[in-house]
């Protein structure tokens, strides 16, 4: 797998995790927004709450799972971004992870969403 | 889901219980935590958790786990936490089913990441403790399973690996609990390097030795290079008594705690006996650290200590030996915690008469000059040779003597040593922590050492002409007992205090 296939990887979970939210009733704010510290994946509004989503894909369970992906670095990373989404300044934040498993044809196998994870 | 299983912390020498729980929450994002003071090596657990479940061949559950060692606020040191951790995972995410089997059990032991139970340190305080607060059984590796096999009333169950345990608990094969280890049946004579019909000459120095080792009293040997002192410290292993079988214990106690024990090994069988270099730290004679570890007197304790060349210790060194030489044990107090050990040992010393040894020597002339052997003789102060009951000279040997052999080989003198121990072992039967005359304090002097009127009228003149201190004055009243105890005496008489009076006279 190259470094291209992985953000075609990416780009393929991202989608689906946004269709995945808006069916369940989340309306979608942003795509990948960000500034100098990096970015996020999805930023969404569950009722009054703004969501900021990470989304984690993997193609197999041969390197470990999504979740596993995540880790505590990646997360303080989101918060610093997200004190920077000015429309989320007065309203209550969360982030949340989905994580979505592929199957080798890039067909979704899972999606897993963890709420209020940091 | 949440799971219980019960496993012990031990501070120093004791035990405490501690309270493995692990969470397995359905939701929230997975996460494997463990909280309750883990030092670095329990922290480290994770990794070899989740490995050895997984090669075992069990799912690791991609949940939210939190591991917390309970009581919260005592520090977990060492790996003796994985295997209750990974038991307690597999059954919070509902793998395997206890049906209260674990209830009344303990679970102690670290893994490999192939899943094997490996050998840990301080199975015999496990199995103590267990015995203790009556929990009916232990989950211990079974490289280390001997080690709490001696105790009466637990069933040990010995581990190999995750696996067998999992067998275990679901039924499919049970594990076969350990067979009882009789501790009388292992202990052995030791071995010495010398026999004593190998040290020429020096029958003064033998017979102190011998007293030394019937009512373990300490003891300083003065002489020239050369004359035998090392030899004859090296051959006092063997005439020293086994160990009995509360003494083995309190011993291993102490060897399975810092895992000097080899796996396999259910007790420590023959009487301690270190020799540190001189060149030893303060706290590797005493104990300490950050973590505070036993010291050289703790793994000698019930056995011999030998300072060669005691002169050339550091005086801070000796210096701290002074209060656990009169207590028999030591309290070592440091930011982590407060903790004591035992040691009641034996000293034996070694010195040289001065700086270049020859002082006294009727062939060669002393080098050095009288400060010298001044300066030299400040280097052991006053309150360590008050505690120093025996002081015998150990003098350059004659020509003639140099070819005949000695008559009394060690196991005869061992023999009279194991008769005197035992007359010991009869007197104090009913003494908690007591087994030798030494070990008595004054009120046991009191009540065994008494003296008739000319053996008072001796005391008496001993201690104004040679201005005796009070411990000295017990001390003495020790070995006479001591004396009159090889010789299978009910009390103590004349012939006994003057030669435990002549053992006082300094050498050095």
């Amino acid at each position: 797998m190259t470094k291209s296939q992985n953000k075609t990887t990416g780009k393929i979970g991202e989608d689906l995790a946004a269709s995945y939210l808006k069916d369940k009733g989340y309306e979608i704010l942003d795509r990948n927004w960000g500034n100098k510290w990096g970015e996020v994946d999805i930023i969404g509004k569950d009722k009054e709450t703004i969501v900021f989503v990470e989304v984690k894909t993997k193609v197999g369970y041969l390197f470990g799972t999504p979740e596993e992906m995540v880790g505590f670095k990646k997360l303080s990373q989101i918060q610093k971004i997200a004190a920077f989404y000015l429309p989320a300044e007065n309203s209550p934040k969360r982030i949340d992870v989905v994580a979505i498993v592929l199957s080798p044809d890039l067909t979704p196998e899972r999606i897993n969403h963890y709420q209020a994870v940091y | 889901m949440l799971a219980k299983v019960y496993s012990v912390a031990h501070i120093g020498l004791i035990s405490v219980s501690v309270e493995v729980e692990v969470d397995v929450a359905s939701l929230g994002f997975p996460s494997f935590n463990i909280v309750g003071l883990p030092s670095k090596a329990v922290e480290e657990a994770k990794e070899r958790v989740k490995t050895a479940i997984v090669n075992t061949g069990c799912s690791f559950p991609q949940k939210k786990i939190t591991v917390n060692l309970a009581p919260a606020d005592l520090a977990k040191e060492g790996s003796c936490y994985d295997l209750p951790i990974a038991l307690g995972i597999l059954l919070a995410s509902g793998e395997i089913a206890a049906n209260g089997q674990l209830d009344n059990a303990i679970v102690y032991g670290e893994l490999s990441l192939d899943g094997t139970v490996r050998h840990t340190k301080g199975v015999l305080l496990v199995g103590i403790f267990a015995q203790r607060n009556r929990y009916k059984k232990v989950f211990v590796p079974k490289n280390s399973s001997r080690e709490a096999a001696v105790i009466d009333g637990i069933q040990v169950l010995p581990v190999i690996n995750l696996a067998s345990l999992i067998a275990h608990l679901t039924g499919i094969k049970k594990i076969k609990p350990a067979s009882k280890v009789i501790i009388d049946k292992l202990m052995r004579d030791a071995d010495s390097e010398f026999d004593f019909s190998e040290v020429l000459g020096q029958e003064q120095a033998k017979r102190a030795l011998t007293i030394a080792a019937a009512g373990s009293h300490n003891i300083l040997m003065s002489g020239p290079p050369g004359s035998g002192k090392t030899m004859l410290a090296r051959a006092l292993p063997g005439i020293l008594p086994p160990l009995t079988s509360k003494e083995a214990l309190e011993v291993t106690r102490i060897y399975s705690a810092i895992g000097l024990l080899s796996p396999g090994e259910s007790i420590v069988s023959i009487r301690p006996f270190r020799f540190p270099h001189h060149s030893s730290s303060l706290v590797g004679l005493i104990g300490g650290g950050s973590k505070p570890m036993p010291g050289e007197i703790s793994l000698a304790h019930l056995g011999v200590m030998f300072l060669d060349e005691m002169a050339e210790f550091p005086r801070s060194v000796l210096e701290s030996m002074r209060q656990p030489m009169e207590d028999g044990k030591v309290v070592i107090s440091r930011a982590a915690g407060r903790i004591e050990y035992p040691a009641v040992f034996l000293l034996v010393a070694a010195v040289n008469p001065c700086p270049c040894g020859y002082l006294n020597h009727p062939k060669r002339q002393c080098q050095c000059s009288l400060r010298q052997i001044e300066r030299y003789k400040r280097r052991i102060s006053g309150p360590i040779l008050d505690r120093i009951d025996l002081f015998i000279n150990v003098p350059f040997v004659e020509a003639e003597k140099l070819e005949g052999s000695s008559p009394d080989t060690s196991k005869e003198i061992r023999k009279r040593v194991l008769s005197a121990r035992q007359i010991q072992t009869e007197r104090f039967a009913s003494y908690q922590n007591i087994y030798t005359n030494s070990q008595m304090k004054n009120k046991h002097v009191k009540l065994f050492c008494q003296l008739n009127e000319e053996g008072k009228k001796l005391m008496r003149l001993a201690v104004e002409k040679h201005a005796l201190s009070t411990r000295s004055y017990f001390r003495i009243l020790k070995i006479a007992r001591t004396i009159a105890d090889l010789n299978n005496e009910k009390n103590i008489k004349l012939e006994h205090l003057a030669e435990a009076l002549q053992y006082r006279m300094r050498v050095f």
